[in-house]
């Protein structure tokens, strides 16, 4: 029994029928017939022939949890020519499954990238959703008219803000492309867009939101005086959002900003009301790519104090109050590789109010910061 | 229709997540005999798979209570925790995880007819609402035998442990395990006594049927899909089967030494398969599978929906108590090729270990078959053919819709070999999922007409491991959530309906119980019960 048919080179007109035919050699005489198992489409669109490498090593695992006919993109192929060429595999949504998945490969050439969604098109399974992992690093706002045509019938793109190169310009044009990019309406054709980095905050805005509640903290949420947010030196996104989220969910409207000594951002807001919150993002000098601590003071249950969240290192969140006694209250943070978020996030299409306020408010801060 | 509606939810405007998601709100889960088997194997696995997935508040706490510690309780319910865990959790235990888990778990010894261990319970429950910043609030899970629902419940409320249905932060909610009752009476007596310490917003009667997906999918497989509906009526359904087999009996056995490992008799003998797996599962299913649309996702709606059904049922006259129910027990036999012995064996042999009065015989179904029907516009004339039963040759569960057959004519012409009827299955164990027999042409000259059978298949498809029921379940009620949960009209409704059945049997127990050899698929009785209505029962 093998888990996946060799890698075979079609013209694009043969795909179809070459997909059937690695369904048929992964099927096993002695054992149950195979299914093609496929949830949605799935496209992918890499910057280059290495980082489509490295992104094909984790399509066994995505389509283990998600299983959909995969298409993965690269323009700048080192080919003369820019026909786009098809590269057609078959292989089992896990080992030993009875189920297929698809994945298409197709390099454009060196200016190729216009053919690309031309070559998608033909290739969708109508009746799927069809989501865009833009696994690109520049930020969606920037990729130009070839993300627009690979999104033109999709439902959902799926892009990563943690890679981004200049962080705060990418936000800052993030808030006006989201209005323009996500659509409501009837017909099926509505769409979103899905940022992992807000995904990878998951737990921490929950673990936040449960100690900052009225049922736990009274008075709390309406105390906030500072904020501070500490995060690796690729995590200025991630700080940026929870920010902007405590802003955006909170109504805090920002009065002024100042810059320290390089890492440090420091903003003024005004609570709805009265009284002023100060937010302070420190960029720490080494570390992973994630939120380290976010300490916050406040009236909890009517004495001044904090509390103070930060990043056990072992697959929790903890949070210790002051009170005495008390013991750490802790969250688990299920450990969340890249793929896994990607597979989750495939059928996750809800639109998220949330996230859209957080990315306006977002928007006001680095202009605030820039200005 | 009872006020069964939740105080509203607190507000928090960080409340994470998409405008639908219920989040589980901070909690003590008190687990009512928390020694026992339930807590053991299914409670305090899923609680450790909710709190690993990241889905639990920080503030929660469990506090078990009972007797059955030994030496240190606390120590000894983490211990009994982590075998549980270790034993049954869908997901294995990780050692930090488990640690941290375990730094929330506590015990408080007791009998609950002790107003003395209620004290020391309020104790211990202050003192970790202190710790874990809990403001007051409580999950009391009730997995209990049912003689001590009344006193639990009458010495909650005594001792000052339950708190007003208004209150919002420091919420107490009540779940309560099935039975309820054992007929009609007991059920109201039952509900009453809750009723006496707990409004019925904060009372969560659990079926943990109603937690599996597939159950759960029913609702949406109708009301998302616009091809089902149309046909869901009396118009295109012939009729409907719904099967709970178990190949398991009451008793476990050793293989290698044939001695009991575990048994049920001392809880099933007396109920049987129509109080144990009719009356709520079963059901409950039904009122699902045959509900009107209700106008939206409200939990009272949706349950004055299912209750509608339960009215509609028609009541058992003398003729179809006699020719529309059938009962059996087994005898012995043989399931995966090793010898069974029958339930009265089982009965006997449960009996003499515990110093039992050994009664003469035991009238005790382990198997009912029925024939049910809707009296409303939808369902008029469309039987629900019901079966359930224990050593039946496979764990298998399904609602199974037939449609009606096309006519005569065209590709049916055949009366000899009529086409299969187009069959929608809904399989809720073992391999959640569902498919479709459809007819097709095979490939080839001639026109041959096959029975082809379009699969999905949870597990599969969706990949990863579905929650388990009660991890659902327990989040629903500390999210203050009671869609999936029984209400107190509807337990009784059901009741109402199968107590025709139980006075039946009751006045003639002397008379002939059928029997089934364990391993097969029930009594010839069942069989004639369909097929005198020129049906039969799928084989599944």
């Amino acid at each position: 029994m093998i888990d996946a048919t060799a890698p075979v080179d079609v013209p694009l007109s043969a795909v179809d029928r070459q997909l059937t035919e690695g369904l048929r050699e992964l099927h096993d005489p002695t054992s149950a017939p195979m299914y093609r198992a496929r949830m949605s489409n799935l496209v992918i669109y890499c910057d280059d022939e290495s980082h489509l490498q490295e992104v094909e090593a984790s399509i066994p695992q995505i389509v283990s949890v998600h299983p959909a006919r995969v298409f993965l993109l690269v323009a700048n192929d080192s080919s003369s020519s820019n026909d786009v060429r098809a590269t057609v595999q078959v292989r089992r949504a896990g080992a030993g499954s009875r189920m297929a998945a698809e994945q298409v490969t197709l390099r454009g050439g060196p200016h190729g990238a216009d053919h690309l969604p031309f070559a998608v098109r033909a290739l969708l399974i109508g009746d799927l959703p069809t989501n865009v992992w833009w696994a690109s690093r520049t930020p969606p706002p920037f990729a130009g008219p070839v993300l627009d045509d690979l999104c033109e019938s999709a439902q959902q793109l799926i892009y990563d803000s943690l890679g981004w190169a200049d962080p705060h310009r990418g936000m800052a044009a993030t808030s006006a492309w989201l209005s323009r990019f996500e659509r409501e309406g009837e017909g099926g054709r509505w769409r979103v867009a899905s940022d992992l980095n807000w995904r990878r905050l998951k737990y921490w805005l929950r673990l936040i939101s449960q100690e900052l509640s009225p049922a736990v903290h009274p008075g709390a949420l309406d105390t906030i005086s500072e904020v501070l947010i500490e995060h690796g030196p690729h995590a200025v996104t991630q700080a940026w959002q929870i920010g902007a989220w405590l802003a955006s969910r909170l109504d805090w409207k920002i009065q002024a900003t100042k810059f320290k000594k390089g890492s440090e951002i420091g903003f003024q807001f005004e609570r709805p009301e009265h009284g002023t919150v100060r937010l302070r993002l420190d960029r720490l000098e080494e570390g992973a790519a994630e939120i380290r601590r976010v300490k916050i003071a406040c009236a909890a249950c009517g004495e001044l104090g904090s509390l103070d969240f930060t990043s056990t290192g072992d697959g929790r969140l903890a949070v210790q109050p002051e009170e005495a006694g008390a013991e750490p209250r802790t969250l688990s943070e299920p450990a969340q590789s890249l793929v896994e978020m990607v597979a989750k996030q495939l059928s996750d299409r809800e639109p998220d109010n949330i996230f859209r306020e957080m990315v306006k408010a977002a928007h006001v801060l680095v202009q605030a910061s820039i200005h | 229709m009872t006020d069964a509606t939740p105080p509203p939810q607190v507000v928090n405007p960080l409340s994470a997540g998409p405008d639908s998601t219920l989040l589980p709100q901070p909690c003590v889960l008190v687990i009512f005999g928390a020694a026992g088997d339930l807590s053991w194997r299914k409670l305090l696995p899923a609680v450790y798979n909710l709190n690993a997935d990241g889905v639990l508040p920080a503030n929660f706490a469990v506090v078990g209570f009972g007797i059955g510690a030994e030496g240190d309780p606390e120590e000894w319910f983490r211990a009994r925790a982590r075998s549980g865990i270790e034993k049954f959790s869908r997901r294995p235990i990780d050692e930090a995880h488990g640690a941290d888990f375990a730094r929330c778990l506590f015990y408080v010894s007791g009998s609950f007819n002790d107003s003395r261990a209620y004290q020391q319970l309020k104790a211990k429950l202050e003192a970790v609402d202190a710790q874990f910043g809990i403001p007051g609030a409580r999950v009391y899970y009730l997995s209990i035998p049912p003689t001590m629902v009344q006193p639990a419940v009458d010495a909650l409320k005594a001792n000052g442990l339950v708190s007003s249905p208004e209150e919002q932060h420091a919420f107490t909610r009540v779940i309560v395990e099935k039975p309820i009752g054992r007929d009609l009476e007991s059920a109201e007596a039952v509900n009453r006594c809750v009723a006496n310490s707990f409004a019925e917003s904060q009372t969560y009667r659990i079926d943990h049927y109603l937690g599996k997906e597939t159950v759960q999918n029913l609702m949406v497989l109708r009301f998302a899909n616009s091809i089902f509906e149309p046909l869901w009526n009396q118009k295109y359904i012939d009729h409907v089967q719904i099967t709970v087999s178990e190949e398991e009996g009451l008793t476990q056995y050793d293989p290698a030494t044939n001695e009991p490992t575990a048994s049920r008799i001392g809880y099933y003998e007396g109920v049987g398969a129509l109080r144990d797996m009719v009356q709520n599962h079963m059901l409950q299913v039904l009122c699902l599978t045959a509900m009107e649309p209700p106008y939206s996702l409200g939990a009272d709606v949706i349950r004055d929906s299912k209750l509608a059904v339960l009215k509609c049922l028609r009541p058992f006259d003398e003729n179809a108590l006699e020719h529309s129910v059938v009962r059996a027990q087994y005898i012995e036999g043989e399931i995966h090729g090793h010898p069974v012995p029958s339930y009265r064996h089982e009965v006997v042999d449960f009996d003499s270990r515990h110093n039992i009065p050994i009664p003469n015989g035991t009238t005790t179904e382990t198997f009912v078959a029925m024939r049910v029907f809707i009296d409303n516009w939808r369902w008029a004339g469309v039987p629900f053919y019901l079966r359930t039963g224990k050593r039946l040759p496979k764990r298998a569960s399904e609602i199974a819709i037939q449609f009606k057959a096309v006519p005569n004519i065209l590709f049916n012409q055949n009366q000899n070999v009529p086409l299969e009827p187009t069959v929608l299955s809904i399989r809720v164990q073992p391999e959640e999922g569902l498919s479709l027999r459809l007819a097709s042409k095979l490939p080839g000259p001639k026109v041959r007409i096959y029975p082809v059978k379009l699969e999905f298949n949870y597990s599969s498809l969706f990949g990863g491991e579905s929650p388990e029921a009660y991890e659902r379940l327990i989040l629903d009620v500390m999210a203050g959530d009671p869609t999936l949960f029984m209400r107190r009209d509807a337990v009784e409704a059901a009741w109402e309906f199968v107590m025709p059945v139980l006075n039946h049997w009751e006045h003639s127990r002397s008379r002939f119980l059928p029997q089934y050899q364990a391993g097969t698929w029930g009594p010839l009785e069942a069989d004639r019960l369909i097929e005198n209505d020129g049906r039969s029962w799928r084989p599944l």
